[in-house]
């Protein structure tokens, strides 16, 4: 498995985006942290962040409606996207709706 | 209970009454026969051990299909209820308490599953290396007393409590879902089921790995857990499509607003639906939107159409008492929830036992919960307490009130992932000096109430 960090290329690192993201992130899942303390490399699910399949779902709905981008399971680089706040801000800023 | 008479006990049942030419699955655009399936299961089960318990950990709904039914044909019990992510405590039980426990996993559950595999040695099957060709010589029938598979609950004392299926009441409960959700060949053309519930939760296991073994119902083998996943999941099956699915995926299918192709039905469970989104599934997708209310120890009890049906109707065969359900080849069993049986054979559901919470699909005891949570060093009290809406709002969490001098409440997270389902990990742990316990010893809920009130909250910094 790869690292967030060492595929995500410069020109897809945004950190008003990453920022953006966090909040999403925090309020869409009602989390008792503030969107700032999320560590970029950290990893959202299981150890980390402790998100989980219900998580994952509710954030697909605010990805979706904020930003008109869908996730899929069967996504080849999904490793990469769910592995950090960083990786899911690279996906996104590659997908969304210009 | 009803003892299993000594005729019964001879009886078989064969694994599948279809037709060989007839569809089992959709995987990847193609339609896989019945004949096929067969030839698959036969050569996977020539790979197993002689004797033992099978974890099916397989994340494709195909490979978890012939997984299953090979570990049946070699009267392996199935355990049910090891999930990707979170199978570490489940392969730790297996591998302690059933003798001989192997697992059969196919490319992505590996994937998704290394580390804890690699945590917990059993030996381990792939389902997808098993050889699929030559002829297969038709399986012989399997006695109806059988264990096909053993589901799990978490009990009060938190160590997971068995409940063994005997094949002969699998099939009872496949017939009698066939026929009150018109799945019987007889019933039209044969139906495929898209499915947002894994292969390993006994409703899942029900409907998407029963159901296609004794219906003419064909599953979606593939990915169909994010919203974009279901409708190209469905958009891929020719009708009539059936979606099997939650309220927590329901709510976020409608809230997304895409509008699925033609479904001949939506089916829900594991929680109650709402009203509203009965209405709105029938509104906005023209289908009938049913539900179906069940527990992992009876499986699925009754039906009904929730946009216009308060009260159950219980399934073909069974009969539901005020706290239990008397079911085709279990006899009685109790049930969480209060029931009310009304004159016309349908009952009304009162509500759950005070101590049961619901979360994601699976269930605990609060008390069980607490005694994990007090198992962890450095605790000397602790309550988990479920929000006055847990009932009705799919994405609800569990609160804790901890009282661990010198500990933190991250340390005490890590500590509680290990031993809890993700579902039930505290959502906000609280620290606090003392819980309100009343003279007794119990914890009045408005006490607790008053202390969201008053404490400042643990972990992070001010909420929001």
């Amino acid at each position: 498995m790869t690292t967030g960090n060492a595929t995500t290329s410069a020109a897809e690192f945004d950190p008003a985006l990453e920022a953006d993201l966090a909040r999403l992130i925090v309020g869409a899942l009602s989390l008792e942290i503030a969107a700032e303390d999320i560590a970029p490399e950290a990893p959202l699910f299981g150890e980390g962040l402790g998100l989980d399949s219900i998580d994952a779902l509710e954030l697909s709905l605010a990805i979706s409606k904020a930003y008109g981008v869908q996730l899929r399971s069967d996504d080849e680089r999904n490793h990469r996207i769910f592995a950090s706040l960083r990786g899911l801000a690279a996906h996104v800023a590659r997908h969304r709706a210009r | 209970m009803l003892p299993a008479s000594a005729t019964t006990a001879l009886t078989t049942l064969a694994l599948t009454g279809r037709a060989p030419g007839e569809a089992i699955c959709h995987r990847d655009g193609r339609v896989v026969t019945v004949g096929q399936f067969l030839a698959q299961v036969a050569g996977l089960a020539a790979l197993l051990p002689d004797t033992g318990h099978a974890v099916n950990l397989c994340a494709d709904r195909y490979a978890a299909l012939v997984a299953f039914a090979a570990a049946l044909l070699r009267g392996h019990p199935t355990l049910l209820g090891a999930q990707p992510g979170a199978a570490a405590p489940f392969l730790r039980m297996a591998a302690a308490h059933y003798a001989g426990a192997y697992v059969l996993a196919d490319a992505s559950a590996l994937e998704l599953m290394r580390p804890e595999l690699a945590e917990v040695p059993l030996p381990l099957l792939r389902v997808d290396a098993a050889p699929a060709d030559g002829t297969a010589p038709p399986p012989r029938p399997i006695p109806e007393g059988r264990i096909a598979a053993i589901a799990f609950t978490s009990g009060s004392t938190g160590t997971p409590t068995a409940h063994a299926k005997p094949w002969g009441a699998l099939v009872a409960g496949a017939a009698a879902a066939a026929e009150r959700f018109g799945l019987r060949a007889e019933d039209g053309p044969p139906t495929g089921i898209v499915a947002t519930v894994p292969a390993q939760h006994m409703y899942g296991f029900e409907t998407t790995l029963m159901l296609p073994l004794r219906a003419a119902v064909a599953i979606h083998a593939g990915a169909s857990f994010f919203p974009s996943d279901v409708h190209q999941a469905l958009a891929a099956i020719p009708p009539r499509r059936l979606l099997v699915t939650t309220p927590l995926h329901l709510r976020v299918l409608l809230a997304e607003g895409r509008r699925p192709p033609p479904l001949a039905g939506v089916i829900s469970a594991t929680a109650p639906l709402s009203r509203e989104m009965a209405e709105a599934v029938e509104r906005d997708w023209a289908a009938p939107m049913l539900e179906i209310y069940g527990a992992t120890e009876a499986g699925s009890v009754a039906s009904r159409r929730s946009a216009t049906e308060e009260s159950w109707l219980p399934y073909p065969g069974t009969r539901v008492l005020p706290g239990a359900a008397v079911v085709p080849g279990l006899g009685e069993v109790p049930l969480g929830d209060a029931l009310e049986p009304l004159a016309d054979g349908r009952f009304r559901l009162l509500g759950r036992l005070a101590d049961m919470v619901k979360l994601g699909g699976k269930r605990a005891s609060l008390a069980a919960l607490n005694h994990a949570l007090l198992g962890i060093p450095g605790v000397e009290d602790g309550a988990f307490v479920a929000p006055a809406d847990v009932e009705s709002n799919p994405a609800a969490r569990l609160t804790a009130y901890v009282v661990a001098p010198g500990c933190t409440a991250a340390e005490i997270l890590g500590l509680l992932r290990g031993r809890l389902d993700p579902a039930f990990l505290p959502r906000r742990l609280a620290l606090v000096a003392a819980l309100p316990r009343d003279p007794l010893g119990k914890l009045p809920l408005r006490a607790l109430a008053a202390l969201d009130r008053d404490q400042e909250l643990g972990a992070g910094p001010a909420a929001p």
